[in-house]
């Protein structure tokens, strides 16, 4: 009973190892076809991208506007009062840098990005299959990893930094005028604090985070889009998978690499 | 006239789906290239997955597919591609980019390839869409015409490229008397002009098979017999 389990569990686990390395291999094969690909001009590439760019990134501004200033807002009101209460209200760009900088930021954006473009991008390109377009570009000698595939990662990858970047502008900046509403909080003390807080490692921390969790969400949504074989009832299933995957991979990501930092962090302090 | 494509041979080809029954069981054919091809056999027989696996749409589960003597279905897709672009492969269902329109959808391959110039290009789309009447379709997207509209967009496009080998998937069903005469009209133009040498075709549409003639090739267990030799010219 006991063996039994364990066999299972061993199993399961190298299924989603096999998985992952799949998963991730398809990075390497669609940038691989696109090297490759003689026919395939900066072009055809960038209209692509700039199409993937537009729709997960500019039309997700507005719902993103809307989650940075209530995630602002709520983080500083918070913060702030509860910093007076210690006495410790200089330290609010820190607790913001690390909060929304570090962690909310990246992850809430990767979040509704996998919401919003994940599943359009897994289903478009499952119906693709179903419809046979995929073949129909095999068939006429375009390579769907250099076509499909790695100009969405592109487009993805540059979406996602991008309104990480304006996701964590809004809520430092329109949360803090929320916030004055109502609690009076001086801006220049606001930002000073903000500048001092602000390091590189947190810049390189936030674009770690930002970059990669575009590429998984991409990645996994083309993945599981061309799993699709010949009947368009599997494109809601792929789009399911495609969306609990990117969230379980995402969020994983993102909590190892704050703990590696943090390890890092410790290491240096001579902590551990 | 040369040609990249001389001869294709099956040698011992298995196929199956995943999951499912074998289509080809050790199949063993040599095709009759420059000739109109038909396949012939019983629905479900692997017509379709024939023709998938000829123009590198499937790869065999056990056994060579031979080009000229080479071993294509082992070929990576960019060792594949001049034959893929020798290839002309319409669809008997879909095939169409959603997101482009009917012109755009035939442009395609001629722009991506750069087979010939943008003006070109142009031109010769449009010489087919005033050939088959395409005009009031060619700026509409695949999913605002009509599905005998569509398939006859996939039809022309396998054309467009002026490939050595037609591969035609049951694609006549739902066409009028006169867009099948003009079709067959176009492939012995090509054929006539050397461009064209082989057309393989699976239909039950004897009126498409009435035009040329033909050779057939028979799918039934599995196998693929050289069912007749004999060639015919039906009347319309």
């Amino acid at each position: 009973m006991v063996l039994r389990a364990i066999d299972n569990l061993g199993r399961r686990l190298i299924n989603n190892v096999e998985y992952t390395i799949r998963v991730l291999m398809m990075v390497y094969y669609s940038l691989r076809a696109t090297m490759s690909d003689q026919a395939q001009g900066l072009r055809t590439i960038f209209s692509v991208v700039s199409a993937q760019i537009y729709f997960t990134g500019w039309q997700a501004m507005p719902l993103i506007s809307v989650l940075a200033i209530a995630t602002g807002s709520i983080v500083i009101l918070q913060s702030s009062a509860q910093l007076s209460l210690l006495g410790g209200s200089q330290m609010i760009g820190n607790l913001l840098v690390v909060i929304i900088v570090r962690e909310v930021g990246p992850l809430l954006t990767s979040l509704v990005v996998i919401a919003r473009s994940g599943t359009a991008v897994a289903s478009e390109v499952g119906n693709m299959r179903a419809n046979r377009e995929i073949d129909a570009l095999e068939s006429m000698g375009i390579n769907p990893l250099s076509y499909i595939v790695f100009p969405r990662i592109v487009g993805g990858v540059v979406s996602v930094v991008s309104l990480a970047y304006y996701f964590t502008m809004i809520a430092l900046f329109g949360g803090y005028l929320c916030t004055r509403l109502i609690q009076d909080i001086p801006v220049a003390f606001y930002i000073e604090s903000l500048v001092r807080a602000l390091a590189a490692e947190d810049i390189f921390l936030f674009l770690v985070k930002t970059s990669f969790s575009g590429m998984i969400i991409f990645v996994v949504s083309c993945y599981q889009g061309l799993l699709v074989k010949r009947s368009s009832h599997e494109v809601p299933q792929v789009t399911t998978k495609a969306v609990v995957d990117s969230i379980i991979y995402v969020t994983v990501f993102n909590m190892t690499v704050t703990t590696l930092f943090y390890l890092n962090q410790l290491i240096e302090l001579g902590v551990i | 006239m040369s040609f990249l494509i001389n001869s294709i041979e099956f040698k011992d080809v298995s196929f199956a789906f995943e999951g499912e029954e074998s289509v080809l069981q050790n199949a063993n054919c040599s095709f009759p290239m420059g000739e109109i091809i038909s396949l012939r056999g019983e629905r479900g027989a692997g017509r379709s997955t024939l023709l998938q696996l000829l123009a590198g749409l499937q790869v065999p589960n056990q056994g060579r597919i031979e080009i000229d003597g080479l071993n294509v279905s082992e070929m990576s897709f960019d060792e594949f591609l001049p034959y893929r672009l020798k290839i002309g492969y319409a669809f008997d269902l879909g095939g169409l980019l959603s997101n482009r329109t009917i012109s755009e959808n035939l442009l395609l391959p001629l722009n991506y390839h750069k087979l010939c110039s943008p003006q070109e290009a142009a031109e010769r789309v449009n010489y087919y869409i005033n050939r088959f009447s395409l005009q009031k379709a060619a700026d509409v997207r695949p999913a605002n015409v009509s599905g005998g509209v569509r398939k006859l967009a996939c039809l022309v496009r396998a054309l467009l490229i002026e490939p050595e080998l037609i591969l035609l998937d049951d694609m006549t069903v739902g066409l009028s008397k006169g867009v099948i005469e003009t079709y067959c009209q176009s492939i012995d133009d090509l054929r006539k002009a050397g461009k064209t040498h082989t057309v393989i075709f699976s239909s039950y549409d004897e009126l498409f098979s009435s035009q040329f003639e033909t050779v057939s090739l028979f799918l039934e267990g599995g196998q693929i017999y050289q069912h007749t030799i004999e060639k015919r010219a039906v009347s319309l």
